[in-house]
């Protein structure tokens, strides 16, 4: 089974979209913070990670940064509510495939996941 | 059949009634998406809003059970979703139109219905894609509201707790509640964008008076700039003023004071350009009409209403704290505060710029020359902070 991991600090976002993923056929793991994540992401390997931008305790873009730096090149997709194009930037410099704004359509968050988790 | 019986009638008064009390539509929205999931008992309940910014509609407001609720504000229907489509087109409209609402069990009748069997304009695959649709939105209803024929909010119902199904008398209901929402969210906008205008309008007024204060300079090359640093130094010595507490300013105190600043020679408009740029001495006459320039000036503005603050700015700017000054001779606290300060700042800019005939003073000379006069020419608050300022080096 693929697996997949959303980070959001949100829990109304985690527990939507694990419940959306999960009816996908798709093993979902949550992290409501950056610590946390990382530690899933070496633990669980998960084949695609959803991360949003705008986090309390670590940003997504220094868990990205991290994750780098630490030679891990899991398949990640950005979701942020600002458009700051210095963000998108500096993201797309670091390899990530996608990058999704809130409000989201929900047929294209599922489209890209879809695709990007079995390919 | 639900277990308690709701009087319709009675809950869409009284949501009716805080429609009027309440302003923030968004506020209304969650307290009856709120109670409709407790009396109603639901599992979920959603409201999709337009948002006119995006012109495109947000699931804005979710209440329920963790699971079943949706985060708010994460999900974007564009114009082209299948769910607005068929609230909004008019091919797909009547679908809708004899319950009020669409009803996910309906669906299966309405796909055997001839008209959509017969018509070739996708009617079935819009039913198809909705059916899908409502599953992940945690909807088995869904109400539109519209406001002169605009789609203004879309009410996610979701299952009840027993099972029932939801009856037709519950349905017009929500879609009585669901209009009244759309009405209170078109008035929201509405001064939303009566408010916006008047703010379009300040900002016009004030370009306006930074142009009319430029139209005095114009007149008289010596004040090049007066008008702009008279009112940096007033804003300057209020701000520092209110800082130490010596004066409690009304409201938009500031802002008249900015406006008069800016408008505090306007009168010299109506003065003689031989008067006004005549190098040599004034004679007394020719000073007469020169002091007028105080009258004049309040008199232009006095059509403005609202600016009175301004206006007294503009037209005591050369009364002094003995009661030595023009046009009226006011004494001490007999000043409005906004002309006390303006005339300060006013005799600190024409002494250490340099005129025609004489060079312009040092700073510290000038503030020691001031505070000679201070409690005879002009009030010892404004003086004082002129001071202040001048030693903090912020002047």
């Amino acid at each position: 089974m693929s697996k997949l991991l959303i980070v959001d600090d949100e829990i109304d976002i985690r527990e939507f979209a694990k419940s959306f993923f999960k009816r996908r056929g798709i093993d979902v793991f949550t992290a409501s913070g950056g610590k946390q994540a990382l530690e899933i992401i070496f633990l669980e390997k998960p084949d695609l990670v959803l991360l949003d931008v705008r986090m309390e305790e670590i940003t997504g873009v220094d868990v990205l940064r991290q994750l780098r730096k630490a030679n891990q090149f899991v398949k990640v997709i950005m979701v942020s509510g600002i458009e700051d194009p210095e963000i998108i930037n500096e993201t797309k410099a670091l390899g990530v495939v996608g990058f999704i704004h809130k409000p989201l359509v929900l047929e294209e968050l599922e489209k890209i996941v879809m695709s990007e988790i079995k390919l | 059949m639900s277990s308690v019986k709701i009087d319709y009638k009675k809950e869409l008064e009284s949501a009716s009634k805080g429609m009027i009390l309440i302003h923030d539509p968004k506020l209304l929205i969650k307290l009856i998406v709120r109670s409709i999931v407790q009396k109603v008992q639901i599992d979920h309940a959603g409201m999709i809003l337009y948002n006119p910014q995006k012109d495109s509609y947000v699931l804005a407001i979710s209440h329920g059970q963790s699971g079943a609720r949706i985060p708010e504000g994460f999900i974007r229907f564009d114009k082209k979703h299948p769910l607005i489509r068929l609230f909004v087109e008019k091919e797909y409209k009547y679908l809708v139109s004899n319950r009020n609402a669409l009803v996910s069990e309906d669906i299966n009748k309405m796909l055997w219905q001839e008209s959509v069997i017969s018509n070739g304009n996708g009617t079935k695959e819009i039913l198809h894609q909705v059916s899908a649709q409502m599953p992940k939105l945690n909807a088995i209803a869904c109400v539109p509201a519209y406001h002169q024929h605009k789609l203004l909010a879309i009410l996610l119902l979701g299952q009840r707790h027993d099972g029932t199904r939801f009856e037709q008398e519950e349905l017009d209901f929500f879609s009585a509640l669901a209009s009244d929402v759309a009405m209170a969210i078109q008035n929201a906008q509405l001064f939303d964008d009566l408010k916006r205008e008047a703010e379009r309008n300040r900002n016009l007024f004030i370009q306006t008076t930074i142009a009319l204060g430029g139209a005095i300079e114009a007149k008289d090359a010596y004040t090049h700039g007066h008008t702009e640093r008279v009112t940096k130094y007033a804003l300057a010595v209020a701000r520092q003023m209110e800082h130490t507490g010596v004066y409690n300013f009304p409201p938009k105190f500031f802002e008249n004071l900015y406006i008069a600043g800016l408008l505090h020679d306007i009168g010299k408009i109506g003065i003689p350009e031989a008067i006004l740029t005549k190098k040599d001495k004034l004679t007394l006459d020719e000073y007469e009409i020169m002091k007028t320039h105080t009258l004049r000036g309040a008199e232009i503005l006095s059509p403005l209403t609202g600016f009175e603050e301004c206006i007294a700015g503009v037209k005591y700017h050369h009364e002094s704290y003995d009661g030595r000054g023009y046009p009226e001779g006011l004494k001490g606290e007999q000043i409005p505060m906004v002309a006390a300060i303006i005339a300060v700042a006013d005799t600190y800019d024409a002494m250490t710029t340099d005129r025609s005939y004489r060079k312009g003073l040092s700073r510290d000379i000038a503030i020691s020359e001031i505070q000679k006069f201070a409690g005879k020419q002009f009030n010892p608050k404004p003086v004082q902070a002129l001071f202040e300022l001048f030693q903090k080096g912020e002047l």
